[in-house]
């Protein structure tokens, strides 16, 4: 099959019939809902470019599996330079859309379960990767969005899986059958899990002895019997109901996230890649949260390249670019915003082949980019609001803006530079509202924060990787720790180091 | 044997001491070995594999060397892993030797 187009896309997404709960009600037409459209949008640009000749070179790759032209987003990394084209286009994907476009968490988790499944099947004599690979390449035919879904709800968390007083706070199986598994339990904070063909479920901690049945890997369909989405609210959500494209700030794209549960729902086997092998759950929540961590350093930086743009121009439009602090205000964004790109293809550049045969990157670095991206878009959104001015929260509304006996007063009151329309000024301080407080707030600074592993996971990595000893070994020897010391010899004037 | 290094920029084994545990003048390891010997995950040794496949050449210039079918053995260490696989740093020495044996 051809890659899909975005009308494809959406149409496909229809007719899908997710069960979707948002506001206590199920929502059947999703697709044209306000509040669900825009991150559908995000998606569907994710097909727009992928057939622009301009993008394709970030957009499409060379399956392995088929050797065919396939969506970035459904490939397994062949090299180093797959690794940072993968960066580059999140990076041209935030810039595009302003937004969490929620694609990458099931790239990022074919590409974790490729070389599990290998390894678990080298240890265990299993045939979990060659349904893996078939898996891969029915995703890439039909050019499908997978849900990568790892974050149980996780309940007490001073508690391991199995000793959990409601044990399907953590997806785990209940029942083996000849034909396939039943599972039950849920997933939070799902990116995109609305706008996904297909979910493909990972355990979410390493598991131990005892935690047999939640260390369960698998895939369905997003519309499995016994799936069901419950939508998460943002930031401001219902401005997308007031018809108006200036308050929402960015009013064509836009994240998402839903509790996603498993009620009884059952998998054949050969749509299951892990079930009991504990030892190898660590190995998939650690490659996945990498993978994801490498993602931040795009995906972030092409929203924190939106959100300079939009401080820039506010400062225009102020009249107040030529002021020294605030060039060096948007410097200071700049440098910040390209210390994370940095990480991002550093971090792929060191990236290496796996036995299994796909690349991996290099974890140490993948942290750091990710611990990064938890402080940097905080202080780029701190720039950018003291560029902006406190207008930007005490703006009036866009139907004030409309009112035909308030709406001239606005205009007169709002004015900035003599040149620039005042509902330019508006739209660009909403905008910059909308990152930084508002919906899209969501995405870049509390998902900056807690995606793909909140803070401290990411110190517990980089303590694991920071070769502490060989460092304690370079200073010892610069230092000439343990070199019998001559006391005399300080009284020799000509006395230097040797 | 040849033993091929990284540059070891940031090495989390003692590359020196394992190379010296290596059975260079063993003649039951086959003339022409390779062991690409990495300090780090990286794997900058090997051309960034954690493992060189058949027919495959790996490492740069003079330091390179491809496995064969028929041909020696080429193993990968990098850091704790021996061809990917984890491997304690006490048992390295010894799970080199035995590969390039087998």
């Amino acid at each position: 099959m051809a890659l899909k187009t975005p009308e494809e896309f959406v149409r496909s997404l229809a007719d899908l019939h997710l069960q979707i709960y948002l506001f206590g009600e199920k929502i059947d037409d999703y697709v044209n809902h306000p509040l669900i459209r825009p991150s559908i949008n995000c998606i569907a640009t994710t097909y727009e470019l992928a057939a622009l000749p301009e993008y394709e070179d970030l957009m499409l790759a060379t399956s392995h599996l088929t050797g065919k032209k396939v969506n970035r987003f459904a490939h397994i990394h062949q090299s180093t330079e797959d690794l940072s084209k993968k960066v580059k286009m999140q990076r041209l994907l935030g810039q595009k859309t302003g937004s969490c476009f929620q694609r990458c968490v099931g790239m990022d988790a074919i590409n974790a379960l490729y070389s599990v499944t290998w390894e678990l099947d080298q240890a265990r004599g299993t045939d979990y990767h060659e349904r893996f690979k078939k898996y891969v390449q029915y995703l890439q035919d039909e050019d499908l969005v997978a849900d990568g879904a790892m974050t149980d709800p996780k309940g007490d968390r001073s508690l391991p899986p199995h000793k959990q007083p409601e044990p399907d706070v953590y997806v785990h199986v209940v029942e083996k059958r000849d034909d396939g598994i039943v599972v039950r339990g849920a997933k939070a904070h799902q990116t995109g899990a609305c706008n996904s063909h297909e979910i493909i479920v990972m355990p979410t901690v390493a598991m131990r002895e005892g935690d047999e049945d939640f260390a369960v890997s698998f895939s369905c369909p997003a519309n499995a019997e016994g799936v069901y989405y419950i939508y998460g609210r943002q930031s401001c959500d219902t401005r997308k109901f007031e018809d108006s494209d200036l308050d929402v700030g960015n009013v064509r794209y836009g994240g998402q996230e839903a509790l996603m549960v498993f009620d009884d729902v059952f998998v054949p086997w050969e749509r299951v890649y892990m079930c009991g092998e504990i030892e190898f759950s660590g190995a998939l929540v650690e490659r996945f949260a990498g993978f994801h961590r490498q993602s931040y350093g795009g995906c972030k930086v092409g929203v924190g390249d939106v959100l300079i743009g939009a401080a820039a121009l506010a400062a225009e439009y102020n009249g107040a670019a030529r002021a020294s602090h605030i060039k060096d205000k948007l410097i200071e964004m700049t440098h910040l915003n390209e210390t994370l790109f940095s990480c991002g293809l550093a971090c792929s550049y060191e990236g290496v082949r796996m036995p299994a045969g796909n690349y991996q990157i290099d974890l140490l670095l993948a942290n750091v980019c990710k611990q990064n991206v938890t402080r940097f878009p905080y202080e780029i959104a701190r720039l950018a609001e003291d560029i902006a001015g406190g207008l930007m929260v005490t703006m009036p509304s866009a139907q004030d803006l409309a009112d035909e006996k308030i709406g001239p007063i606005v205009e007169k009151f709002l004015v900035g530079t003599c040149d620039a329309p005042t509902i330019d000024r508006m739209r660009v301080l909403r905008l910059i509202e909308n990152l930084t407080i508002g919906a899209g707030a969501v995405g870049y600074r509390t998902e900056s924060m807690h995606g793909a592993g909140s803070p401290q996971a990411q110190r517990i990595m980089i303590a694991r990787q920071s070769n502490l000893d060989h460092k304690k070994e370079l200073a010892k020897a610069i230092a000439q720790v343990g070199k019998p010391w001559d006391k005399a010899r300080v009284k020799e004037p000509t006395a230097v180091a040797r | 044997m040849k033993v091929v290094y990284c540059g070891g920029c940031n090495p989390q084994i003692d590359r020196e001491a394992l190379a010296a545990g290596l059975p260079v003048d063993d003649p039951a390891v086959p003339e022409g070995s390779t062991v690409h010997l990495s300090g780090c995950p990286r794997a900058c040794a090997s051309g960034h594999r954690l493992v060189v496949e058949e027919g495959e050449q790996a490492g740069a210039g003079a330091g390179g060397a491809s496995a064969g079918q028929d041909g020696p053995p080429v193993v990968v260490v990098a850091g704790e892993l021996v061809d990917g696989v984890q491997t304690p740093s006490p048992e390295l020495a010894q799970t080199v030797t035995r590969k390039l044996k087998e």
